[in-house]
């Protein structure tokens, strides 16, 4: 369904990609692994048209990504749960919920209306505090909140980074599980993570990142728990610890 | 007691411009986080497009529409050079820049105009209101009416409206509003165009009052919006209108009880009590004043 090839991604002369490839399979969770600095929220930026490619290609469903400003992106059915959430913090839940179907905001009312109330009862959370402003919730409310403002657009896939930083172990659990139900709905994923023991238990497929490039790609099970923890926390490939 | 309450009446009424100017700047700078230097000039080149209808004979209706369409046109034009190209680089090269393109437009002006002051016609023709002790110049009441409109009218735009959600959500986090597919040059095209309508009905008012226009114009209203947004708090919109109204309460009460002279110092005075007891402003945006308390613990 998405499709990375050879993707270089440069601030300045320092490049942050140096050629990356992997690929999301249409109705799985595919799961992007590393440590901090590997250069996962660059790559995110990047598929999401907020950073531009120096070089490779990004296809949603065959159709070319690189170069096309993100309002196109999205509209093609691509949706992020940004890094740290980035929640409009002064705006109410529902008019940041309603932010997320933006590009379809006048044409399609109803179909607007509709997926609130989808969101709304799909997180029952997100009802109580609907008029409240995003920036008086929880950090876990507002993880919530960021799912569902995404899922207002529509997505065919679901970009997903680090949602589980800063929170809660109960909360993380919530979050992982509401992962794998959109999921069983039918809405592939690609989420990037540290948290690699949670992760592992959700992924289809999963991808290791470090300093720019893919070093490993395999099914859960495939590494040893303790390398992959190791390396995508740390790095360093071969690093494994005997 | 009568001076001083007509003191207040005079100066909500000198006020509303300068809330209207803020009220520019404040959305231009709330939104995009970019301080438009140009903005008061922008506003001058656009009378001096009125005045040059004016000139020619062109009847009232005319010079209202080419003063709001020279100050949309040389606001799009500023807003085009220094903040589009530079959206997302530094914030500092897109404010001098700015600040290029202010003496870039006065001079312009001053080429096709090069005498120190030209007309411009009246807006009303009313009589003073009485009430009571305390008067009413009908120029003010006209331009306090309009004012008040013009803030319902906003204020509908940008909580009732798409383009309204949009400004907000550019205005909070504008790397999250990309990601909701919101086109952030359109938006801040958008909000130049907005700003530039609410200050060319600024400067209608204004140069209507004192029926003349001169260059140095746009100096001054860069100076006033500047301090109306700053006393209000950067960024917000209710704070603009109430840093202008106090801006224009001050300025008079200054005036009568200390002369003239005194006029300018009423600014300076009310800038340095605020910056000193209340920098964040009267009702500054939350997200300012975080920054503000971050950068005090640095």
């Amino acid at each position: 369904m998405l499709v990375i090839e050879n993707i270089v991604t440069a601030y300045g002369k320092i490049e942050a990609l140096r050629g990356v490839s992997m690929e999301a399979q249409e109705g799985r969770i595919t799961c992007l692994l590393g440590p901090n600095g590997a250069g996962k929220t660059t790559l995110m930026y990047t598929v999401a048209g907020i950073l531009h490619a120096r070089r490779g290609s990004v296809r949603l469903q065959g159709q070319e990504l690189v170069g096309k400003p993100s309002s196109e992106i999205v509209r093609r059915g691509l949706a992020l749960v940004p890094e740290n959430r980035l929640t409009f913090p002064e705006v109410s839940v529902r008019e940041n919920l309603i932010a997320g179907a933006y590009l379809r905001l006048t044409r399609d009312k109803a179909g607007v209306a509709e997926d609130l109330e989808r969101q709304l009862v799909r997180f029952p959370r997100l009802r109580e505090r609907i008029n409240q402003d995003a920036g008086t919730l929880s950090g876990g409310e507002q993880q919530m909140l960021a799912v569902a403002r995404a899922l207002m657009a529509r997505p065919r896939i679901l970009l997903m980074d680090e949602p589980s930083l800063g929170l809660a172990p109960l909360v993380v659990e919530e979050i992982f599980r509401t992962i794998h139900e959109l999921n069983a709905e039918g809405v592939t994923v690609l989420l990037v993570e540290q948290n690699a023991h949670m992760a592992l238990q959700i992924a289809h497929h999963f991808y290791l990142l470090e300093q720019g490039r893919i070093t490993f790609s395999g099914v859960p099970g495939a590494l040893q728990e303790d390398e992959v923890i190791h390396r995508a926390y740390l790095g360093g490939s071969g690093a494994s610890s005997h | 007691m009568v001076d001083f309450l007509q003191n207040i009446v005079d100066g909500v009424m000198v006020g509303s411009g300068y809330a209207l100017l803020g009220l520019g700047f404040t959305l231009i700078f709330g939104v995009m986080r970019r301080l438009n230097l140009s903005y008061g000039p922008s506003v001058m080149v656009g009378i001096f497009v009125g005045t040059w209808f004016h000139l020619r004979g062109a009847g009232l209706l005319a010079v209202i529409a080419a003063t709001l369409a020279g100050t949309v046109l040389a606001n799009v034009y500023v807003d085009r050079l220094c903040f589009w190209a530079v959206r997302q680089r530094s914030a500092i090269t897109a404010v001098v820049s700015s600040f290029v393109i202010w003496m870039q437009l006065e001079e312009a002006v001053i080429l096709v105009f090069p005498d120190r002051t030209y007309p411009f016609p009246r807006l009303t023709a009313l009589e003073p209101i009485e009430l009571g002790p305390i008067f009413f110049r009908a120029e003010y009441v006209t331009m306090f009416a309009c004012v008040a409109l013009l803030l319902a009218g906003v204020w509908l735009l940008v909580y009732r409206t798409r383009f309204g959600l949009a400004l907000r959500a550019v205005a909070q986090d504008p790397v999250a509003a990309r990601y909701m597919g919101i086109p952030l040059d359109w938006i801040g095209l958008g909000v130049a165009v907005m700003a530039a309508l609410i200050g060319g009905l600024a400067g209608l008012l204004i140069a209507g009052t004192d029926q003349l226009v001169i260059p140095k114009f746009g100096l001054w209203a860069t100076y006033k919006g500047l301090i109306a947004m700053m006393l209000g708090g950067m960024g917000s919109i209710p704070g603009a209108v109430c840093g202008g109204l106090l801006l224009g309460v001050a300025e008079i009460q200054f005036v009568w009880y200390l002369g003239a002279q005194f006029r300018d110092l009423a600014a300076y005075f009310l800038l340095f009590t605020f910056l000193v007891l209340r920098p964040g402003g009267l009702l500054g945006q939350a997200i300012v004043r975080r920054e503000l308390a971050a950068f005090r613990r640095i």
